[in-house]
This record gives structure tokens, sequence and C-alpha cells, in this order.
């Protein structure tokens, strides 16, 4: 990451700035200060804080203040007990609703589907980095739903995926008796969950084919010389070649399944049926705005905040420990 | 290496199913809306025989379609444009100026991007019903423009790292205020990072669905895609029309995509890149 910035600067010409507001600037400055080369008005000088300011007030004032705030207000109480400190209580609430831990343990089943959300997008930029015929349609194709909003895509598999809608009724021409794609709790997280892949998967395939550009075709090609399989190809070339960018897409995968499955929820499901869809995303937006208990739901806020730290930090660590023994 | 050559073309098999399965959801819906209700009852798949357009204008008139689309124009226009702005700005004095804290400064903003909307929509919400900006155009753009900020700066710093020193140090020589240097220099040389950056933050800002939910609550102040999930209720029984609002929100971004396609994955591919 291009942190910092160790480049000399751009100089003030002193040369070029001889009117009367750079002159009285230069006048007030104390000398002990002033170096050569370094001077220009104090408008000059305070130019880049200037150009910063509004972006970085924004962000402080409107992302960093209220992550300090929530978690400070998880700590108190809701309605009667507004304001007051309840220490633990919304925790220990939130641990006891069935709710929440119907999205924690969804939590889990996002981690354990992980690999096949990154596999699918990293085979299919295999195939089209390898130049599959076709590959530049499947290229575009494969990218558009991506840029649908997840409450179009939502809609849209709702129709698909209506009881008497048209999946089950080609179901029902082959003979397979109809599913309830939404209706069934056991059933209902994992259409959500694909629908969710469905629509994303082409934004981890335009990444992965970035992360390919990079990837040495010399290699590549002594491997096929050589007479390698494809797998192969994929196992002792590929994935190693790849270990950074396969780190980034599991993150971005990751905090996408955590953070971006809200409109498909609420179009979809609605948390339903029996709450089997409850994401600790959905479970803050109910218990905010529904149930009027905005101390438990800054509760929720930051136990997810804390899985994302902790879901982010590991696999970047298990990723770099795998990509280093190759 | 014919071994290697039928493999691609077994691959080819699989890979057009999926490009099947990826487009067919919309074609289908784009079928329905053009279908009566009744042609959709009696057969869901056949073709439509003649296009009409009659739910499209229905479900843009009687609904209100047409005024969540407005407001999703003001609120998305007004977000980008602020977007531009100061994520050029920013990146601009991040990348090319040396001052004292700017490194400081840097990762403040992109702390900014590990506090997701879920996390602090709580406490944002307060911010805003405090300020009276809940359910208002500025809110929901001061929620959006930091949301997608950090991003944005991150990726305008970036690009103008790439920008090499001289052709800044030759303007200040010619007289350029830092401000001139900006206006003139940097604004035109970062044309492409500008359109690929504010392609992917009108798609984000169009799309989203939470921010708009919480902050613009009211009826007539819904967007586009809050006003599709209130479809859903109104026309459970009326498919086509149904489908037909689903299709007046996805249009625009359509449109987007067929025309811009290539800034959009440059965009994203130069996010994960630069990371």
């Amino acid at each position: 990451m291009p942190i910092g910035n160790a480049e000399p600067s751009v100089r003030p010409v002193p040369a070029g700035r001889t009117d009367g507001a750079a002159a009285g600037s230069a006048r007030r400055r104390r000398g002990a200060r002033a170096r050569p080369g370094r001077g220009g008005s104090r408008a000059e000088r305070f130019a880049p804080y200037v150009l910063v300011a509004p972006a970085i007030l924004i962000i402080v004032v409107l992302r960093l203040y209220p992550l300090l705030l929530g978690v400070n207000f998880s700590f108190t109480g809701d309605g009667e007990r507004n304001g007051q400190a309840v220490g633990l209580d919304n925790y220990l609430e939130l641990i006891e609703d069935p709710l929440f831990r119907t999205a924690l343990s969804n939590v889990g089943l996002l981690v354990l589907l992980l690999p096949v959300a990154v596999a699918i997008p990293g085979l299919l930029a295999t195939f089209i980095y390898l130049k599959v015929p076709g590959h530049r349609f499947y290229r575009s194709v494969y990218f558009f739903p991506a840029v649908l909003s997840p409450v179009i895509v939502g809609a849209i598999f709702n129709l698909l995926l209506a009881f008497d809608g048209p999946v089950n009724a080609v179901f029902e021409a082959v003979g397979i008796s109809p599913v309830d794609w939404l209706g069934n709790p056991d059933v209902a997280m994992f259409v959500v969950v694909g629908v969710h892949v469905w629509a994303t998967f082409g934004m981890a395939l335009v990444v992965f084919l970035a992360g390919f550009a990079t990837l040495d075709a010399a290699l590549l090609d002594a491997a096929r010389v050589d007479g390698a399989s494809l797998p192969q190809v994929i196992r002792h070339v590929i994935i190693p070649g790849l270990s950074r960018t396969i780190a980034f897409v599991a993150v971005t995968t990751m905090v996408g399944m955590l953070t971006s499955m809200f409109g498909l929820l609420y179009v979809m499901t609605s948390g339903g049926p029996e709450g089997s869809t409850y994401l600790p995303e959905y479970y803050i937006w109910i218990q905010q705005g529904q149930m009027n208990r905005p101390a438990l739901a800054s509760a929720a806020s930051t136990v997810l905040f804390v899985i994302m730290l902790v879901v982010g930090l590991l696999q970047v660590k298990l990723l770099r420990r795998a990509g280093g023994e190759d | 290496m014919s071994r290697v050559r039928l493999s691609r073309w077994l691959l080819a098999i699989p890979m057009s199913l999926l490009a099947l399965a990826t487009i067919y959801p919309l074609l289908f819906t784009v079928n329905v809306a053009m279908k009566t209700r009744r042609d959709y009852i009696l057969d869901r798949f056949s073709v439509t025989d003649t296009l009409r357009w009659d739910n499209i204008s229905a479900a843009w008139n009687s609904v209100g379609m047409d005024r969540y689309f407005l407001n999703s124009l003001i609120v998305v226009t007004s977000s980008v444009v602020l977007l531009l702005l100061l994520g050029s700005m920013a990146g601009f004095a991040l990348s090319q100026l040396r001052f004292r804290g700017s490194s400081a400064l840097f990762l403040g903003c992109l702390a900014g991007l590990f506090v997701p909307f879920q996390v602090i929509m709580v406490p944002l919400a307060r911010i805003m019903a405090d300020t009276a900006l809940i359910d208002t155009y500025p809110g929901l753009v001061l929620v959006f423009v930091a949301q997608f900020l950090p991003f944005t700066v991150f990726l305008m710093t970036s690009y103008y790292k790439t920008i090499p020193r001289e052709v800044i140090d030759a303007a200040r020589i010619d007289g350029n205020s830092v401000y001139g240097v900006y206006r003139r220099i940097m604004l035109p040389l970062g044309t492409p990072a500008l359109l690929s950056v504010g392609i992917l933050n009108a798609l984000f800002c169009w799309n989203d669905v939470l921010m708009s939910l919480v902050m613009m609550p009211s009826a007539d102040h819904r967007t586009l895609m809050v006003g599709v999930t209130s479809l859903r209720g109104q026309y459970s029984d009326d498919i086509p029309t149904f489908a037909s609002g689903v299709l007046i929100a996805a249009i625009p971004v359509l449109v987007v995509y067929l025309f811009l396609q290539r800034q959009i994955a440059d965009g994203v591919a130069a996010g994960s890149t630069k990371g």
C-alpha cells in the first residue's frame, strides 16, 4: 500500500511570488523558522491542508467519530434506561437472543462457503486467462450482474424462485418435486448466499484477471511445454503466483458477504422464514429501525465490527503463510 | 497441444451454460415486463409476441417511480460531483505535496475504508437527526460522500502518484499557485481516473438501499431502489407491472454498463492492484 510520501515536495518558487500578500507574510514569519526555498505566502503553505481538510473532516466526523460513539452507546440502555450506563447488559441480551445467534451462525456458514465463493471466480478467471474460445464474451457477460443493485437482483430472483415460479415449473417438467426456495428454513439461507454469489462473482473475476496480468507468462509456458495438466498448472503455477490476489479477493468477498447482503435479505426473505436468514447487518437494521432499540443495535454493530476485524486479520495471516511456503 | 485445445473446447460448455445463467434472469424479467397479466399466468416462458409498454408506463406513473427516479438522480449526481471534487483535491495534496502530517492524514482517510455503514448506522442516524439532516437530500448526500470518500481519496492518490513531479514543477515556475496547479493541471490530467472512480461511485450510490432506507425514510423522499422494494407489496399479484418497475430501476445501470464497461472494470481492477 502506498502509505506516506517520501518524495521531495513541490516547492513554491519564491521568484514567482513577489506580490504584496507574499511579502507581507514573509515579513511576519519568524526568521529562525524560515528556511531558504521554503518560502511562499501563508496561503500557499496552508494550501495542502486546505485541499485535504474537507475530505478529512467528513471522514472523521461521519465515519470515525460515529464508530467511537457507537461503541460507547452500546454500553447504555434503551427506552426507560435511555442514556444510563448498563455495562454489558446489551451484549448479554444479544447472546440470549435466538435471532442474533442465528445471525452469528449464518456468519459461520458464510465463512465455510467462502472458499467456494473465491474458487468460482478464480477458476473462471483462469479459463478466461487461458483464452477459452469466446473469452472476451464471457468476461463481459459474467461481470454484468455485478453492476446491478442487490434490490434488483433480489426482485428478479423473487420472480424466478417463487413457489409457483419458473424454476419450479422447470423442476416439475423434469419430474422433480418443487422446492420452496425462500420459504424453507433449511434452504433459504443457501439460496440467498447463492444469489449473492451469482450477483458478485463478476467483481472478483475482474480482480483475478487484473492479478493474472502480473503473472509471469514464461512460467506458464514452461509448465505447458513440460506437459503439465490444467489442474497441475493451477496448483503449482497459478495459486502460488497469485497468492496476494487470492488473499485480496478472499477478504473483499468476506467483507462483501458481511456488509452487502442487506438488499437481498430485505427483498427476498425479510430475515425469514423463522428468522433463518438473519445476518448481523439485518439484525442491526431491525433493532434500530423497527424495534426502536438503538443501544442494542449498537452492541450488535460493535460485534459485527469485531468479526470483520478478526476475519480480515485471520485471512490475511493465513494466506500470507500459505503464500510463503510455496 | 491438441489435448489442451480439446480441453479448452470442453471448458466452453460449462462456461456458456454459466453465461446463460447470468443473462437469462434479466431476459426473463424483460419478457415478463412486456406481457399482460393474463399472458403471464397462462405461460411464463413464452416469448412475448408484441412489445407492450403499458406496464412500464403504468409502473412509471402510478407507483411514483418518476418521483423516486428524480430523487435518485438528484442525490447520486450531487454525491458524485462532491466525491470527485473532494477526492481529487485530497488525492493531489497527499500524492504530490509534502506537508507535516500528510502520512497521518492519509492513514486517517484509509481508516474510513474499514468502517462499514452497518457498524455506524445508529450513531450516524442520530447525528443526522440532531442536525436536522435526516430525510433531506443533503443528509443522504453527506452519508454517501462519507461512505465512498475513503476509496475515492485512495484511488485518486495512487493515480496522481504516477504523474511526474516535473509537470507540477514546470507549472509552478510558470507562476501557478497550488490551487492553480490543481485546477489547470491535476484536474485535466486526472480525467481517466476521475471518470472511472466517478462511474463506480455513481453505481454504488444508485444501487444503495440500506443508507437510503435509513436516511430518507419518508415516502416522497424514497430513492429508486427503496421504491423498488415497496413495489413488492403493492404488486404481488401483478407480476408484469412489478417486473416493469424493476426494469425501470435497472435500465440506467444497463445503459451505463453497455457503454462504459471498460471504465467500470478498470476502476475495480485499479482498486485491487493498488491495494
